[in-house]
């Protein structure tokens, strides 16, 4: 990130950070006082949940500040600046990454383990490996290859976690 | 001390086994592959493993994840010489100086150096370990509740302060974060859920392995695939073993860096990267003018230095673990966590409770030293494959893994969302320069800061003169104020004020 982006990105934390901190605080207050119990007042519950509310909207506070010094009055993020970020090849793979990944977590419990996994494997690979531009007969080995790997980490996960580190499995 | 000695060798002759040789070498062989491993970090591996071994018997786990520990802090030096890219963040020191020498054809004798180093920190560490945590823990004995609050403070300030060496006010703020993560869920004096908005697997709190798996393992898993493939450097690699000349010519630097190594490991929550730099920058700033010159340019010296320092903060780590239940580093944080899965209540009590337990630790990190030796000098060429496995075959490997993981402490698919949670939390955060060595180390302090603040509020009647008068509260808190004034810039401004009004420069 360049200076300016990070400034930017700071602001917009920090903003977020503040009604964090602030709605911390304020749930931190609505916990009962003990007092009624008989319990002395500073063993209280919400007794540290407000100090940590307080410093957090206090440090993001900072932040907002400088960052605002930083970037004055372009606070703003232009259209044109979010496609850009959008379009690059990094921001698609790292998409495609939660995407994949968040499938397989979905999945799990619904499908079985060793299925849901294979797929979640080969999909994984191919969807980095293959080229839609080439065909699929030039592709042949790797599509092969992502199918081998799945089946081998499908097989091995289960049988070595389920009977030999005896570890309950989704 | 001859007590202690019995107890140590008898702890080593209990490991002498074929099981825990056996455990010890593959763990360490992990270790060294998963350091080895742009992306995949000591905190990952034994957070994973963590997961994978609680059906073991204790001793052969925490074992195996001291293995894992110090076999990957070393194993990233291969790539840091290789890649020019450190394997952990503990290595980043070691690319200064490794990969120069790789470049110059010299990376075997640079793997052989830097195997040569970690060897050596870690041996420092272990004894260090061995001769301190005992004294630590009887001194730890008679800490109260506003000593407990301030170390958990300090190591806030501390790590927020190291670990974000550009902005420590993101670390402060990771940090807060982490100690407010440690909030949710029931309490533990009155039994009250906070945070939890009538949800039950909330009720029961954020698990720290779960969350340590998602900030340092999807975390990474997305950081790697948003980049492209690595480029290995084309070199030879000739003779790893290196000449014992090489070596001891810098018995110095040596000793300097591994009782750096360890101090810095063993402050709350700063790790092995801050040591390997710290080091680093000792060595050169003690280097004769000539040798100065090399730093940066392929110094063995510098090399040296590095992977000294960064392999002596891991037993480093382990100290203030085994003595007060804080931890020295984000790895270290998760063995925590281990042992308390696994019955063990360190902290002051330890020598008390479990007295063979130290010296149990002490051997398991120097079997997982030797291993990481031997097998550091062992099959160079063969692993060096393994850097070349494409990053796409890899990642969604080690996304089972995580799932696994998560999964497998209580059978509960929450965990496995909140590892996802986690994981992108800790990415976003990390893209911002937030780092996550604080925010581990607050979920871990969170549940002490809560409990001994409220503890010592009641006996102290809600006075808070205790906090600074007793006199290593006073000590916890001036260093602590010292810490975040240093960082303010009308402090810079006016440390240079005074200083030059105090040295004046002299004028032609």
């Amino acid at each position: 990130m360049t200076e300016k982006t990070m400034a930017r990105a700071d602001f917009y934390t920090a903003l977020v950070l503040m009604a964090f901190g602030i709605a911390v605080t304020i749930l931190a207050l609505q916990m009962p006082p003990v007092t009624e119990r008989g319990q002395s007042p500073y063993s209280a519950p919400g007794l540290l949940p407000t100090l940590l509310g307080i410093v957090i909207t206090s440090l993001s506070a900072i932040m907002f500040v400088r960052s605002l010094r930083k970037i004055g009055k372009n606070a703003g993020v232009s259209r044109g600046a979010v496609k850009q970020f959008f379009s690059e090849e990094g921001t698609r793979r790292m998409c495609l990454t939660i995407l994949l990944c968040l499938l397989y977590a979905v999945s799990l419990g619904r499908v079985l383990f060793p299925l849901t996994t294979f797929l979640f494997v080969f999909v994984f690979v191919l969807v980095f490996e293959y080229k839609l531009k080439e065909s699929f007969t030039s592709q042949r080995k790797k599509v092969l290859l992502a199918a081998v790997l799945a089946l081998c980490v499908s097989a091995s996960v289960t049988g070595l976690f389920q009977y030999l580190f005896l570890v309950n499995l989704p | 001390m001859f007590e202690g000695l019995q107890l140590f060798a008898a702890a080593i002759m209990g490991f002498m086994n074929f099981t825990s040789i056996f455990n010890a070498l593959w763990a360490t062989q992990l270790g060294i592959i998963i350091g080895m491993l742009p992306g995949l970090t000591a905190t990952m591996g034994v957070a994973l493993l963590t997961t994978l071994t609680f059906h073991m018997d204790p001793n052969a786990a925490i074992l195996i994840l001291i293995c894992m520990y110090v076999g990957s802090i070393y194993g990233g030096s291969r790539s840091a010489i290789l890649l020019n890219i450190p394997g952990t963040p503990a290595n980043a020191a070691t690319t200064v100086d490794g990969f120069p020498l790789a470049k110059q054809g010299l990376a075997g004798k640079a793997i052989g150096i830097a195997t040569t180093g970690s060897f050596l920190g870690s041996v420092i560490g272990m004894l260090t370990m061995a001769l301190f945590t005992p004294l630590i823990g009887t001194i730890a004995l008679s800490f109260q509740s506003f000593e407990f609050f301030w170390f958990a403070i300090f190591g806030i300030v501390i790590c927020g302060n190291l670990t974000a060496p550009k902005d420590p006010l993101k670390g402060w703020i990771s940090g807060f974060l982490g100690l407010f993560v440690a909030m949710i869920g029931m309490e533990g004096i009155h039994a009250y859920v906070r945070y939890s908005f009538g949800n039950t697997n909330l009720s029961g709190g954020i698990a720290l392995i779960p969350a340590m798996v998602g900030a340092f393992g999807l975390a990474e898993i997305i950081t790697v695939m948003r980049y492209t493939k690595f480029d290995v450097v084309k070199t030879k690699i000739d003779r790893v073993f290196p000449r014992l000349g090489d070596v001891f010519q810098y018995w110095k630097t040596i000793i300097r860096s591994g009782i750096i190594g360890t101090f810095i490991g063993a402050v709350p929550g700063v790790g092995e990267d801050i040591a390997a730099w710290v080091s680093y920058d000792m060595a050169k700033r003690s280097a004769k003018p000539k040798d100065q010159e090399l730093f940066g340019k392929g110094s063995v010296e510098g090399l040296l230095a590095a992977e000294t320092g960064n392999n002596a903060a891991v037993p480093g780590a382990i100290i203030p673990v085994l003595t007060l239940a804080i931890p020295g580093s984000a790895p270290a944080a998760v063995l925590l966590g281990a042992m308390l899965i696994h019955g063990v209540r360190p902290g002051p009590l330890i020598m008390v409770e479990f007295p063979t337990f130290v010296y149990e630790v002490t051997s398991m990190v120097l079997i997982a030293t030797l291993a990481m030796f031997i097998l550091g000098l062992c099959m160079v060429r063969s692993l060096v494959k393994v850097l070349l496995i494409p990053r796409q075959k890899l990642m969604p490997i080690i996304f089972v893994l995580c799932v696994v993981g998560s999964f497998a402490l209580q059978s509960r698919l929450f965990d496995v969302g909140i590892m996802i949670v986690f994981g992108i939390i800790g990415f976003l955060l990390r893209e911002m320069d937030y780092p996550m060595a604080p925010l581990v180390l607050g979920i871990i302090l969170g549940d002490i800061l809560d409990k001994n603040l409220r503890r010592a509020l009641v006996i102290s009647e809600g006075s808070l003169q205790p906090f600074f008068t007793r006199p290593i509260c006073l000590v916890l808190f001036i260093v602590t104020v010292l810490i975040i004034i240093s960082r303010m810039p009308w402090f810079g401004k006016l440390f240079a004020a005074i200083k030059s009004s105090i040295f004046p420069k002299k004028t032609v």
